[in-house]
């Protein structure tokens, strides 16, 4: 299911990548999900908790891990963003909804960044910042490539547009 | 001509720490609970004579590798730093303010600080502390001048009167801000219910409500005693403070953002206050001063003052677009004045009912727009449009309005910020004035 009300019609909005999604239900699954199992497992193999115990918290270790599943799906879709002709859109978000709208000649630079764990799953974020530190227009999961070029582009349009402070 | 601040700096230096020096001698006093006998004595006389020589001393080697000038591009140049070297390249052109600011002790002794702002990352104000009050003055007359266009000889531009805030009414409209009566009405709540339950122990909360808005009406009469603003041909000049004064100028074309503040109890005498945003100044935690173009006014005299910051504001040219009725369960008390508005060339958004804030913003200095919805605001079909500024006190926000509207209004908004382009003064204001 994607959340599309705050995708405005008629434009092409690209979502981000798939290895994004890759990324955040590794990294939930290596940091929560196997820790826990883990630690259950001692518990079991121990045998000072009771059997029916031990069981309870295994059902709810997975519920929890398939409704993570579902949730960090939906947030990485929603994740999109769209070039316009004479602005960029952002938006994110499930519970609280976002649309960031940067006019070309606002921005002041634009960011590629990217992390070790970004780096093992092959992905960079863009950034765009204006003389506005509330801006907040991130573009977090794309492929390096696609990010690089992604930068250089807005950065061209921006210099062309820019009408300073 | 490459120039020094003041050879007395390193002493002014030192007679600031000694306030500190005292203290921090007293503390340690009190707090080891010693018996000050003889030989402890002098160790603490000796320990108050060396912090103010130490910091001379440090003062000194700063004074020493501090210089400032224009070089032949007509560029303001600082070079400073003791352990790391700091070459600093003023560009005139991104000048946003020149302050000239004399805190206590060296305004005692003739000296003062100027301040100069230009727009860029975070720490890129220059402080030069500090120099004989009229080297300052004309300090701050030649970079306003280089910034301008003019012959740097030009002098002190002439300046015309706007307003003055009397000490009186400042006294009273601080007293009345929706803030300190609010904390005020709390204490005497408490301190009612204590005396009929005789429970004392929530009397000590009452001390703290009670000194916080008296401490803070003090702080802001001692800084905003004064308050006079004139206007010449290098912008808006301020000048305000009882114990620290401050000389601020702001060029033309400076200011993004104002917001009109007018809490309940000053509506009766049709009072506002009005703060600014200007992009360098303000913004960082460090400095937490609102940046205000008057602490208050009356209405009639604040719209003349915005009037020289955006001549292109006319409030009747605004098209307003109301809250629904819906928004009273997002909003139950504010939801009746929230309002989204924009002309040709201008933003303008209200909001709060208690304290109503009317916040305008051109078109040509809208950096941003944002559409932002909670869950509760997606359940009644609303959403909260922001119109991003440069950092500082004015938040330019219409909330909740229904859904469409905002996503239709943000998309225009950005639209028109992307259409006008900054047409103010020119960054050598006056020699490039058409």
């Amino acid at each position: 299911m994607v959340d599309d009300a705050f995708r405005t019609e008629g434009d092409d909005w690209q979502p981000v990548s798939r290895k994004r999604l890759t990324r955040a239900r590794r990294v939930v699954l290596a940091f929560v999900v196997l820790p826990c199992a883990a630690l259950l497992v001692a518990f079991a193999t121990l045998g000072t908790p009771p059997v029916i115990v031990i069981v309870a918290l295994a059902a709810l270790l997975v519920v929890a891990s398939g409704w993570a599943w579902v949730l960090i799906g939906r947030r990485v879709r929603s994740f999109a963003y769209t070039e316009r002709s004479d602005d960029l859109l952002v938006t994110s978000g499930i519970l609280f909804r976002r649309l960031v709208i940067v006019p070309y000649g606002r921005m002041q630079l634009v960011d590629v960044k990217a992390g070790p764990i970004d780096r093992w799953f092959g992905i960079a974020n863009v950034q765009l910042h204006t003389a506005a530190a509330t801006t907040d227009a991130k573009i977090p999961g794309l492929e390096p490539h696609d990010a690089a070029v992604l930068r250089d582009r807005l950065a061209a349009i921006g210099e062309q547009r820019s009408s300073g402070l | 001509m490459r120039r020094h601040v003041h050879p007395l700096t390193p002493v002014i230096q030192a007679v600031t720490a000694l306030p500190a020096a005292a203290f921090s001698v007293v503390v340690f006093v009190i707090a080891t609970g010693i018996t000050v006998s003889t030989p402890i004595a002098i160790a603490l006389i000796a320990l108050f004579i060396v912090i103010p020589l130490l910091v001379a001393g440090y003062g000194f080697l700063a004074w020493q590798r501090l210089w400032f000038w224009f070089d032949e591009d007509g560029d303001f140049r600082v070079d400073s730093g003791v352990i790391t070297r700091n070459q600093r390249r003023v560009q005139l052109s991104r000048l946003q303010t020149v302050d000239l600011v004399q805190p206590l002790i060296p305004r005692i002794f003739g000296f003062a600080v100027v301040v100069v702002e230009v727009a860029g990352v975070s720490d890129s104000r220059v402080q030069l502390r500090y120099l004989k009050k009229q080297d300052a003055s004309d300090l701050r007359s030649e970079v306003i001048a280089r910034a301008a266009g003019v012959q740097p000889e030009a002098g002190e531009a002439p300046e015309e009167p706007i307003s003055r805030v009397p000490a009186g009414r400042l006294a009273i409209a601080l007293a009345l801000r929706s803030s300190t009566v609010g904390l005020l009405s709390l204490t005497a709540l408490i301190l009612v219910v204590s005396v009929l339950r005789e429970g004392w122990a929530s009397a000590a909360l009452a001390i703290v409500t009670g000194a916080l808005p008296i401490a803070l009406v003090i702080g802001e009469f001692v800084t905003y005693y004064g308050f006079t603003i004139t206007s010449s041909p290098d912008g808006l000049r301020m000048r305000y403070g009882l114990l620290q004064t401050q000389k601020r100028t702001v060029p033309p074309g400076r200011v993004q953002a104002v917001d009109i503040v007018e809490p309940l109890l000053w509506r009766r005498m049709g009072w506002v206050r009005v703060r600014v945003n200007i992009a360098g100044v303000g913004g960082e935690s460090g400095q937490q001063q609102e940046t205000l173009i008057t602490p208050v006014s009356p209405r009639s005299e604040a719209l003349q003052i915005i009037h020289r910051v955006f001549p292109q504001w006319d409030p009747d040219a605004v098209h307003w677009q109301v809250a629904p009725r819906r928004a009273r369960w997002r909003a139950p008390v504010q939801w009746s004045v929230l309002a989204a508005g924009w002309s040709s060339t201008m933003f303008a958004t209200q909001r709060g009912r208690i304290t109503r804030h009317l916040s305008l913003i051109p078109h040509s200095r809208t950096q941003s727009v944002r559409v932002q919805q909670g869950p509760w605001q997606r359940w009644l079909t609303l959403a909260t449009v922001s119109v991003d500024s440069t950092p500082g006190p004015v938040r330019i926000a219409a909330l909740n309005q229904s859904v469409d509207e905002a996503l239709q209004l943000a998309t225009e908004q950005a639209r028109r910020a992307g259409l006008e382009r900054f047409h103010g003064p020119a960054a050598r204001w006056i020699a490039d004035a058409p």
